[in-house]
């Protein structure tokens, strides 16, 4: 017979929504399942996927809470009357937050009502390429046909299992942004964004926090910009365990956890103990119970993320797949919207426009902020030979920081060019305050082209941090002092 | 909530005149326990004050407004209006 919707989503998070609500401007009989599987500590949430709820929202408000704690601190030099020291109480932020994103929750859904997405809060998995079979959390059936499918479930925080009490004491971000008690003395195992960036917040907030990695932070990104980021938050007071894992988790009778690694310098066993152990030891694709197998969607063995090719499209006619879940990709927000939102025009749009994966400008928003657009110097140098490129940096001090004392050894920013020719920007990265804020423009012109002349065509504003950029000129190559001197 | 109601009954407000019979015809859709409460915001001066009660304490930015009182769930203006969206306030949870 034939099909009761044009279009199907499993997962309402950001490609999901953002393609659903596009697919419905074009008169489509559009439907959404989502369906948020509890965390093993219990955590659930409503709709809107990471990002609102355990991911770029909740992350960006708690590390805006402790910006703020440092501003207070700041305060006192510009004339601030402030009685030290001052306090943070975690479930004042928390429930703010908590509530913010439910906000968000609520909208989300009132936009698919207003744009007659039909939505459903059952997990979905598939039955034949054309018929999904949804199931709600009391165990009730539903079957739902469509003639184009698109998979956006993305992914969940992994659990190293292999580390005994791992999973019965340990937590991840799922859990971290939806406690209603302060997370104490804070232990973060291993090295992604997401426990850099929320071992910055918790440290800038007051807790005590320890990051444990075994090897390189940050993988995947610019190695120096890298180790400038680790370098800031050690001076900014966390605690960082370098080539040490874990081996085991333990509760101890005050019920704290009692946590043991091993050290691979030293070959040296230790153990402290500790409130409460976050593990960001990477995200795992969600389709375990999407039951791809039957219908033969094709996943990368190692990753067991989707395959896609350029059109989002996977192995199977009809089926598509957007986000974290997809293989290749970014793991981020704006690229899942974006690709969901051509999705839904090439499909019911006569669009063939596809998602250009180049250049996409991101931030890690660590207490003294990464961002970047383009190649990372390793990449670069890989892709062309480093005798083909070349390398500006500069340190600099912001405005901001003289009066407040603050000191501003990682403020730094490089940018990587093409010798030849046009001297066409390949990357920029850039470590200081607002660095999201500064990279965005720039974002454009690299799009666009951008070259090292054309840059220093552009004029800067004056006094920011964003006009250094302007400014570059001091080559790694020549070896000379790249601290920039006052105006 | 809704503007006051002069002495035939009609309020000053037209967009709350339009809500309201949408709103009551989706009551009997509200769960079991709950309490429907019917709040007037005042004269349209009274209102247009930025600082009344209202705007300050229960941070409501128009009327006519269904809030799910405790929650982050509301229908603002045009909101209202629409049956399905009310009956997805009163049903949802």
């Amino acid at each position: 017979g034939k099909n009761e919707y044009d279009l199907l989503i499993i997962g309402g998070g950001s490609g999901g929504l953002a393609c659903a609500k596009e697919a419905a401007k074009f008169g489509r009989k559009v439907a959404v399942l989502d369906y948020v599987e509890p965390s093993p500590q219990g955590t659930k949430w409503g709709l809107g996927g990471t990002c609102v709820n355990v991911g770029c929202i909740p992350k960006k408000l708690m590390h805006q809470a402790a910006l703020l704690g440092s501003a207070i601190k700041d305060a006192q030099h510009y004339g601030w009357n402030i009685a030290q020291p001052v306090h943070h109480t975690w479930s004042v932020m928390a429930q703010a937050v908590q509530n913010y994103v439910k906000s968000l929750n609520w909208g989300h859904r009132v936009q698919l009502q207003d744009k007659k997405v039909k939505y459903f809060n059952m997990k979905g998995s598939f039955s034949d390429p054309h018929t999904i079979r949804g199931l709600t959390k009391a165990g009730k059936e539903t079957i739902v046909t469509a003639e184009n499918i698109v998979i956006a479930t993305g992914g969940r925080p992994k659990y190293p299992m292999h580390i005994a009490g791992a999973l019965e004491y340990g937590i991840t971000s799922d859990d971290l942004f939806w406690l209603k008690e302060s997370p104490g003395k804070t232990l973060t195992p291993f090295v992604f964004n997401v426990s850099l960036e929320c071992a910055g917040f918790l440290t800038g907030i007051g807790l005590e926090t320890t990051v444990m990695m075994r090897s390189i932070p940050l993988r995947g990104f610019d190695q120096q910009m890298a180790s400038l980021v680790t370098e800031h938050m050690e001076s900014y007071g966390t605690k960082f365990l370098k080539r040490c894992f874990p081996t085991k988790v333990e509760k101890t009778e005050s019920n704290r956890l009692q946590v043991t690694w091993k050290n691979t310098d030293l070959r040296t066993e230790i153990t402290d103990s500790f409130d409460t152990v976050m593990w960001a030891v990477g995200r795992a694709p969600d389709t375990e119970t999407l039951n791809l197998e039957t219908v033969g969607v094709k996943t990368n063995s190692e990753t067991g993320k989707i395959i896609v090719d350029a059109s989002e499209a996977t192995s199977v006619p009809h089926i598509y797949a957007v986000g974290d879940i997809t293989e290749g990709r970014p793991e981020l927000t704006p690229t899942a919207i974006a690709a969901g939102k051509l999705l839904a025009q090439r499909l019911f749009g006569q669009s063939s426009e596809l998602m250009d994966y180049d250049n996409v400008p991101t931030t890690v928003f660590t207490p003294l902020e990464y961002g970047c657009v383009g190649l990372s110097e390793e990449a670069a140098v890989q892709c062309y030979g480093s005798d083909n490129i070349e390398v500006y940096h500069a340190y600099y001090k912001p405005l901001e920081f003289t009066v407040a004392e603050r000191d501003a050894a990682q403020c730094y920013m490089k940018m990587v060019c093409l010798r030849e020719r046009d001297q066409r920007i390949l990357g920029l990265h850039f470590i200081g305050p607002n660095a999201g804020e500064v990279i965005q423009g720039f974002a454009l012109g690299i799009k666009c082209g951008a070259t090292y002349p054309q840059l220093m065509k552009t004029i800067g504003i004056h006094p920011t941090c964003a006009e250094e950029i302007t400014k570059l000129h001091i080559t790694k190559g020549s070896g000379l002092d790249a601290t920039v001197t006052g105006c | 909530f809704c503007g006051d109601k002069d002495a035939e009954g009609r309020s000053w407000c037209p967009d709350c005149v339009t809500a309201e019979p949408v709103v009551r015809r989706e009551l009997h859709n509200m769960p079991d326990e709950s309490v429907f409460i019917y709040c007037l915001v005042g004269d349209r001066a009274y209102w247009k004050d930025p600082n009344n009660e209202f705007r300050k304490n229960l941070k409501l930015t128009g009327v006519p407004t269904l809030l799910k009182y405790g929650t982050p769930q509301k229908l603002v203006e045009e909101e209202c209006f629409k049956a399905e969206l009310v009956r997805m306030l009163f049903t949802e949870d």
